[in-house]
């Protein structure tokens, strides 16, 4: 299945930088001054910050991860790192909640705040439970901040095998993924571009509908789109997945609707009406392969269908957002990713 | 007749003094009743509207009366100001800006700190119950400061005129 050649998009290192500043308003001071202390090549670097209480304070890079020394120098001494204190971690969940813990307990039920800009912090801590269920999170023991980044043109190789034949409209198509390889980035990317039209493939835009639940891929705030998501597209920000595919289908006539992270039941029926309306959909999925996919109970189904006409398989052998293999769903063979 | 005018323009000049005390009595209970009433909106924006913090601050700012909306507004700038500052900090920082120009006690600005070192750090019923404390506690002082001002008000209002006019008497 990884036969095909393997190509992967760069990370624009300018913008690296400047991302990172994004997230230091939620950051206390101890942590700023650390980071901005760190030279600029790993600043570009880091994809996540993880941060735990009593324990180093961790930076996730595109290869590997670091301490941080007290000083802000990456180190791979556990004894020189610095070390989380109660003060920080107190700090930091006022700061990301805005102050506002009490306005943030669907958020915390889901176990993370998305952040200006389409950054999420992970919370982990102790489950308050109510009839059994999480009501929400208290004595928070652990945050991990992940870093989204914005790469234009990163999927601009996969477009011509999504673009149907008469240059008009674009297949089905499912981003298959495991975590970290780029997923959000490169459906975000393709919603520009499928938005926004590509001049180079004569390929002029279509009506999207985003439904992002997480406010991950257009970064919304206050409902406006931080990222650039093309021109022709809606988003409904913050709604859940199902309810909202259909609440655009109904009201805002899209030509594709687009969702991250497919996986619950009720995603994949709403997604089978999306399909049966005449709308193309492009869509997220975990997984490492399309057999682990197919394995999936809600998803198999829909497999096994042939509804979906592209699978795009993501990986990391190339760095972050390697395209490793695109499929035609009907027959499920390689497209043949190195012939573009 | 030049004594009579003198005489005169001292009674009014304490006359009015008298009433500038009296004034400043009044001022605390209604500055304690406007931060009660800033309270309870915003408790009602945490309760009911579930606002952020910094918004639910500013909103209330422009709400309630001028006289404590300076607390408010503070509070909220410190917190979009995006310093790292938390909640407590911020409200602690807005109160000690405010409380040397107004009528409050120290009592009350300790009610007020008390209520900020739980400002924002837990969920909503608990914030409503710290909220909730507050403003009976506000409430309470409001009701002795009600009670003082009357006692007060009236004393100092006489007061400043018949000392006018016991000054008139030693020396005309």
């Amino acid at each position: 299945m990884n036969t095909a050649e393997q190509r992967s998009f760069v990370l624009n290192s300018s913008s690296g930088v400047g991302v990172l500043n994004e997230i230091f308003t939620v950051l206390p001071g101890s942590f700023r001054r650390l980071l901005t202390a760190l030279p600029d090549s790993i600043q570009d670097k880091v994809e996540e910050v993880r941060i735990r209480q009593g324990r180093p304070l961790l930076l996730g890079l595109s290869h590997g991860d670091t301490f941080v020394s007290p000083e802000g120098r990456p180190t791979r001494l556990i004894t020189e790192a610095y070390q989380v204190t109660s003060d920080d971690m107190e700090r930091l969940i006022q700061l990301i909640s805005c102050s506002s813990i009490y306005a943030l307990e669907e958020e915390l039920r889901n176990g993370f705040i998305t952040l200006p800009g389409g950054h999420r912090a992970g919370i982990t801590g102790r489950a308050v439970l109510d009839g059994g269920k999480v009501k929400t999170l208290k004595y928070f023991s652990g945050f991990s901040i992940r870093i989204s980044r914005e790469v234009v043109g990163a999927a601009l190789k996969a477009m011509p095998y999504i673009i149907d034949v008469g240059g008009k409209g674009i297949y089905h198509t499912i981003l298959v993924s495991p975590p970290r390889c780029g997923k959000t980035t490169m459906l975000r990317d393709m919603i520009r571009l499928i938005s926004s039209g590509i001049s180079a493939l004569n390929f002029k835009g279509l009506t999207v509908g985003l439904v992002d639940e997480r406010s991950e891929v257009a970064g919304c705030y206050r409902g406006i789109p931080q990222r650039d998501v093309g021109v022709r597209t809606d988003v409904l920000d913050g709604c859940p997945k199902a309810e909202g595919m259909m609440m655009l289908l109904r009201s805002m006539s899209p030509r594709v609707i687009a969702a991250d992270e497919i996986g619950r039941r009720e995603d994949v029926s709403a997604l089978e009406e999306v399909l049966n309306a005449g709308v193309k959909i492009l869509v997220t999925a975990h997984g490492s392969t399309l057999a682990e996919l197919a394995e999936r109970p809600a998803l198999g189904s829909m497999i096994r269908s042939k509804m979906i006409e592209r699978f795009v398989i993501l990986g990391r052998s190339k760095g972050v957002g390697t395209i490793e293999d695109i499929l035609d769903g009907k027959t499920l063979r390689s497209l043949g990713v190195k012939r573009c | 007749m030049l004594k009579l005018v003198g005489a005169a323009l001292v009674v009014i000049a304490s006359g009015l003094g008298g009433i500038a005390v009296a004034a400043n009595y009044s001022r605390r209970p209604k500055e304690l009743r406007s931060i009660r009433s800033a309270l309870q909106m915003l408790e009602t924006e945490i309760a009911y509207g579930s606002t952020h913090l910094p918004e639910a601050m500013s909103m209330v700012a422009s709400r309630c009366d001028s006289s404590i909306a300076p607390i408010f507004i503070r509070a909220a700038s410190e917190l979009t100001s995006m310093t790292g500052a938390t909640a407590a900090e911020a409200w602690e920082v807005s109160l000690s800006s405010f409380s040397p120009g107004s009528a409050l006690k120290q009592q009350d600005i300790s009610i007020l700190r008390n209520f900020g070192s739980s400002l924002g750090i837990s969920d909503r019923e608990d914030q409503i119950k710290h909220l909730r404390l507050a403003s009976e506690q506000i409430g309470m002082e409001n009701a002795a400061a009600e009670e003082e001002a009357v006692r007060n008000v009236k004393l100092w209002s006489y007061l400043g005129f018949l000392c006018g006019l016991m000054i008139v008497l030693v020396l005309y």
